[in-house]
């Protein structure tokens, strides 16, 4: 539970991150289980994949999440979209999430674009007959024309980040979550990807974006939040935060400025 | 009323997805689902006609009576022990009502389900055995079945997790039950001894209620049909909580 001043302060906020940490728990073999399995195995080990992360995203604002592989920024966007519950700490997310986390893009590889796009629709938040309404919609938001009655299998892995975004932006969510996914697109989506996301802050929505493209980033989101170990070093405008991130990885400063 | 119908979508969306994905599409789907009870009765015909030389009355559909049920509760386990593996995409990808997975798993296999009641009929044809008003049971019992395929998907989506390494084995422990319960031959043909054992057994009720309504054309015996019921119902009742308490772990585990 919040207290009754923390209640206060989410209500300015869309996001509300406080002291969330989540947990990993391994058996001897190095796979991740359960806790509850834990118990049952001997010889387990726990890590954090977060620990004490605290942040606050108002309306409007574009963040990105950045730092190397490793650091939990896709944890932290796992957290923000309901797949991961903390394991100590609290979050409230308040409005529509529509969240792009993987390269899959949440895309059952069997079934067409059209009866992934059914599907996604429904897990979504739409009703079946809403979601069926939307299809044709999706199918030209997508622009993948025929292949959209295709098994998602014979898709590359920018028409799958196509496919997953226009699901998602046909749901008109209020706080849209990518992880690197728009890095693995076009350059004609990407600029509509841009362009939605644009819009999307300017209409007081919110942005959570990840990836390793910091120019790409940075037209989208004007903050960045610096992860490393899974803790935050840093949190403020995109630049500042991008030269402490610099400043403690030399190797990338010196690819970069070159 | 809301959250009703949004669940009620949820698991029509999940159940359509999943009959694609073990299924595929077209006719051939109804061929696929046919020719493994069509397969098991074959089989299991040869072996109690001319290996055990017990064919009993009606062999066939004596059989194909224990045969489906047995089927549906085997398939839901199989689909269930990987729904969440086959589902992981959209697992990692955003939240939504997984406590409704193992649910649509036994829905897709009730599907295939249906279909094999064709082997019903075809043995009935083949033996002249007459449909009787024990018919009217029917509906009763396949809700019985249901409900036991429903309380198996959600200790098997659980244990499959769990226990990975363990899922021949859990396989081999269902398959197990149908040998140790009347599925070749029926109750009446087991010794006295047995039998009180055999009931132990939560497919021993639903074998025999099945045989009653095609072919010996009896009611089912209240315990039939009320102790599957209880096991379904004790299965529930510990792997439903467990289940809500660990899903909220599954992204991290898949």
């Amino acid at each position: 539970m919040l207290s009754s001043d923390n209640s206060r302060r989410c209500c300015e906020h869309v996001i509300t991150v406080e002291r969330v940490g989540i947990r990993f728990h391994f058996d001897r073999h190095r796979r991740v289980v359960t806790p509850n399995a834990a118990r049952l195995r001997v010889a387990t080990s726990m890590t954090w994949g977060l620990r004490d992360v605290t942040f606050s995203v108002s309306p409007g604002e574009g963040v990105a999440l950045i730092g190397p592989s490793g650091s939990g920024k896709t944890t932290t966007l796992r957290v923000l979209a309901g797949v991961y519950t903390p394991d100590e700490g609290h979050v409230l997310v308040r409005g529509r999430v529509g969240s792009l986390l993987s390269t899959d893009a949440g895309l059952l590889s069997l079934l067409t674009g059209r009866e992934n796009a059914l599907l996604l629709g429904v897990l979504g938040g739409l009703s079946r007959k809403e979601s069926k309404r939307a299809l044709e919609s999706v199918k030209e938001r997508s622009g993948l024309g025929d292949a959209f009655e295709y098994p998602v299998s014979a898709y590359s892995q920018g028409m799958r980040a196509r496919l997953g975004f226009a699901v998602v932006d046909e749901a008109e969510p209020s706080i849209l979550l990518l992880d690197e996914v728009h890095e693995a697109l076009d350059h004609e989506f990407r600029s509509i990807v841009h362009e939605r996301a644009k819009r999307l802050v300017e209409a007081g929505g919110v942005v959570v974006a990840t990836g390793h493209d910091h120019p790409l980033l940075e037209l989208l989101c004007s903050r960045a939040i610096y992860l490393h170990q899974g803790s935050i070093r840093a949190d403020g405008p995109f630049s500042e935060v991008q030269s402490v991130y610099f400043d403690h990885v030399p190797a990338v400063t010196a690819v970069t400025h070159t | 009323m809301h959250r009703l119908r949004a669940a009620v979508d949820l698991l029509h969306a999940l159940t359509e997805a999943d009959l694609r994905f073990r299924y595929g599409r077209g006719p051939l789907r109804l061929l696929r689902w046919l020719l493994e009870p069509f397969a098991l009765v074959g089989v299991y015909l040869v072996l109690v006609t001319f290996v055990l030389r017990r064919p009993g009355e009606a062999p066939g559909l004596s059989l194909a009576a224990a045969i489906l049920p047995f089927q549906l509760v085997m398939a839901t386990v199989t689909n269930a022990m990987v729904a969440l593996d086959i589902r992981r995409p959209i697992l990692l990808n955003m939240s939504f009502r997984r406590n409704l997975i193992p649910v649509s798993a036994a829905l897709t296999e009730s599907m295939s389900f249906s279909a094999s009641f064709l082997l019903v009929v075809v043995m009935m044809a083949a033996y002249r055995v007459a449909p009787t008003p024990m018919l009217l049971w029917l509906p009763l019992v396949l809700l019985v079945s249901f409900y036991l395929a429903v309380a198996a998907a959600y200790a098997a989506s659980l244990l499959g997790i769990w226990l990975r390494e363990f899922r021949p084995f859990l396989l081999s422990f269902v398959r197990m039950l149908f040998f140790l319960g009347p599925g070749l031959v029926p109750l009446s043909q087991t010794s006295t001894s047995v039998r009180r054992l055999l009931e132990l057994n939560p497919f021993t009720g639903l074998f025999e209620s099945y045989r009653d309504i095609f072919l010996t054309g009896r009611t089912p015996a209240a315990w039939q049909l009320i102790y599957p019921v209880a096991i379904a119902s004790l299965v529930l009742a510990v792997f439903v909580p467990l289940f809500h308490a660990e899903q909220r772990q599954f992204a991290k585990v898949l």
